[in-house]
């Protein structure tokens, strides 16, 4: 990974944070969420998408059932205009607070995405073979666990 | 390994990814055991449960419980470390109508979360 010797989101005072991010991360990040938002206008159907449609009761199915009548289009919506935000301001030197969690939620989810179809578990990075390729997915999905990572640090510190 | 993020290699990794998930293929995850008696002490009639799953980070998980229900970060890191060990934790508590809305907002930010009667 790349090493840094600014922090990636520089709280600098009235919920305004200076994002060090390089061009080429930059454009990771505005593929991935263009990537997910795709996918989201393909359906659900995907498995890889499960974690973003979770059941809301682990046994009822007449209250899970309820549940997702009420909360799906919310939900998808919230999913789209999150990633369309991210998308829309990666190339930006500094981001507002709202922005900052958006960024969070929204690579976040582009994690939970990735986790899911790579099977990812808490033993962390397999052993994988150099040219295995599920390597760069592995690449990508560590790289936005920094970032997410740095966006809950800056707005931890931060929280009011 | 070289884990180092090139340019070029995303989108075929995520379309690797989507053929590496065909439709039909049953993505195993850990269910939650749902025989377990779930310990509280509350009255209140619905509870609301976020499982540990290994993909968020812990520092995300306590972020997001600060977040959404305003605890202070002591309540929301300890209440992190009872999913991360005992597998889950109750966080909230209220009528149905209530729980539905925590679920969802626990959804909206990617937390495996649940509601139960009491």
């Amino acid at each position: 990974m790349v090493f840094r010797f600014r922090r990636t989101f520089q709280p600098k005072g009235g919920d305004r944070f200076v994002v060090n991010l390089g061009s080429e991360e930059r454009a990771v990040i505005k593929a991935v969420c263009e990537d997910l938002a795709s996918v989201l206008e393909d359906g659900e159907a995907n498995p890889g998408l499960r974690r973003l449609f979770p059941t809301g009761h682990a046994t009822d199915p007449e209250v899970d059932r309820q549940y997702q009548a009420m909360v799906h289009d919310d939900l998808l919506s919230s999913r789209r205009e999150v990633l369309s935000a991210v998308g829309a301001s990666a190339e930006r030197d500094e981001l507002d607070r709202a922005t900052l969690e958006q960024w969070m939620v929204g690579l976040n989810a582009v994690r939970l995405v990735l986790g899911t179809v790579l099977d990812v578990s808490e033993d962390g990075l397999p052993d994988l073979d150099r040219d295995d390729p599920e390597i760069p997915a592995w690449a990508v999905y560590e790289f936005l666990g920094s970032v997410v990572d740095a966006a809950v640090a800056a707005l931890a510190e931060t929280l009011g | 390994m070289d884990l180092s993020l090139r340019p070029g290699t995303l989108r075929p990794a995520l379309a690797g990814a989507r053929l590496a998930a065909p439709a039909e293929t049953e993505i195993e995850l850990d269910e939650p055991d749902l025989d377990e008696d779930i310990d509280v002490e509350l009255e209140r009639p619905w509870i609301v449960l976020v499982w540990n799953d290994p993909i968020n980070l812990m520092s995300y998980v306590t972020y997001v419980l600060q977040k959404l229900f305003g605890y202070s970060h002591e309540k929301a890191e300890s209440l992190m470390l009872d999913v991360h060990e005992k597998g889950r934790a109750v966080v909230s508590n209220g009528s149905k109508e209530k729980a539905e809305l925590d679920v969802f907002r626990l959804h909206e930010h990617g937390l495996w979360a649940t509601m139960q009667k009491d």
